[in-house]
């Protein structure tokens, strides 16, 4: 499937959209880090949790556990918290 | 309304979804921006040149040469003064009628609550998210919309939560308060000059049309605009029914 990917982490990918496999959250992750060693955790702290500021998005939902199924011919967007202003 | 302010809002009266009522209404309100930097400028600027009766200036930092590339409140005899001065200065020049408030700290407890309750609109323009949230809990609290902008390197995001609403997230739904948060700063990370001003003016408009009561604000849905391909990208937000801040006061 196609992943935005914010632009905080692209300096893993070089680019903002890419592609990753999998059916759910976990292993879209897990072979977007086997592609970018280092991204997942960026994302996911050490006890498996969503980090607070990253937040992922697929067909009009929120994603909240990496166990939730993913359309394969959809879209994941991750986003990022911003602070700045 | 006089026949002064007929006149010199008579480019907003014209349209029919703001007319007299809507820019009566404008007069009338009372809107609260916190942060007098890149968003909180373009921001503060559009909401008194349309006339918005008072607003209320708050941010605690002074005016820095490095702020001027993007922060068009402020000029270069303004460096070393307090951003709320500044910033008061150059909304009185644009528009003398709009009563303005400067409030020269980072509004904190309940200060911040009594600011936000006596407000009709909240628009969040600062630079951290210890602010954002307290604003947003305050905001929860008081029943009063936010609009929330945010802006770094060529990033931007804008969204609407508004309180009033049964079907409204907040901010915390969206992204909740944690200590491991990254917070990345437009001193560290850049930030492109004209982004601050999107998405600040937008904010404005969001403001506008939920004190003029006309069109219909990005209630539930975060608006991301991507500033090198300029790309805005709109994503439909629900409200989180365990919200530790929401979720038990509607």
């Amino acid at each position: 499937m196609k992943v935005l990917i914010p632009s905080a982490l692209r300096s893993y990918t070089g680019q903002a959209w890419v592609e990753a496999g999998g059916t759910v959250l976990s292993e879209v992750l897990a072979d977007l880090d086997r592609q970018f060693p280092g991204i997942r955790f960026r994302m996911i702290d050490e006890q498996g949790a969503i980090r607070r500021h990253i937040r992922f998005f697929h067909g009009e939902q929120m994603v909240k556990t990496l166990a939730h199924p993913l359309d394969p011919e959809g879209q994941l967007l991750i986003v990022q918290a911003l602070s700045g202003g | 309304m006089t026949d002064q302010e007929l006149l010199r809002y008579s480019r907003h009266i014209l349209l029919p979804e703001i007319d007299i009522e809507g820019q009566q209404a404008i007069l009338d309100s009372r809107v609260l921006v916190l942060g007098a930097g890149g968003l909180g400028s373009p921001a503060a600027m559009y909401l008194a040149a349309a006339g918005v009766g008072t607003i209320v200036l708050c941010d605690g930092d002074i005016v820095d040469l490095t702020n001027l590339q993007r922060q068009i409140l402020h000029v270069e005899e303004s460096v070393g003064v307090a951003k709320v001065i500044s910033g008061a200065r150059s909304l009185t020049q644009l528009n003398p009628h709009v009563k303005v408030e400067s409030l020269g700290v980072r509004l904190e407890g309940s200060a911040l609550e009594e600011q936000v309750a006596s407000a009709d609109v909240v628009l969040d323009c600062s630079d951290n998210f210890a602010t954002r949230h307290a604003v947003n809990r305050a905001c929860v609290r008081y029943r009063k919309p936010l609009v929330s902008g945010a802006a770094i390197r060529f990033d931007g995001q804008l969204a609407v939560f508004d309180a009033r609403r049964a079907d409204s997230p907040c901010y915390h739904c969206l992204f909740p308060e944690g200590e491991d948060v990254e917070e990345v700063r437009c001193a560290v990370m850049g930030v492109f000059a004209p982004l601050t001003g999107i998405i600040g003016t937008s904010q404005a408009a969001e403001a506008l049309k939920l004190v003029g009561g006309f069109g219909e604000a990005a209630v539930g849905r975060l608006l991301l605009l991507d500033g090198l391909a300029m790309e805005w990208r709109s994503i439909r937000l629900a409200r989180d029914p365990d919200c530790a801040v929401c979720g038990g006061e509607r």
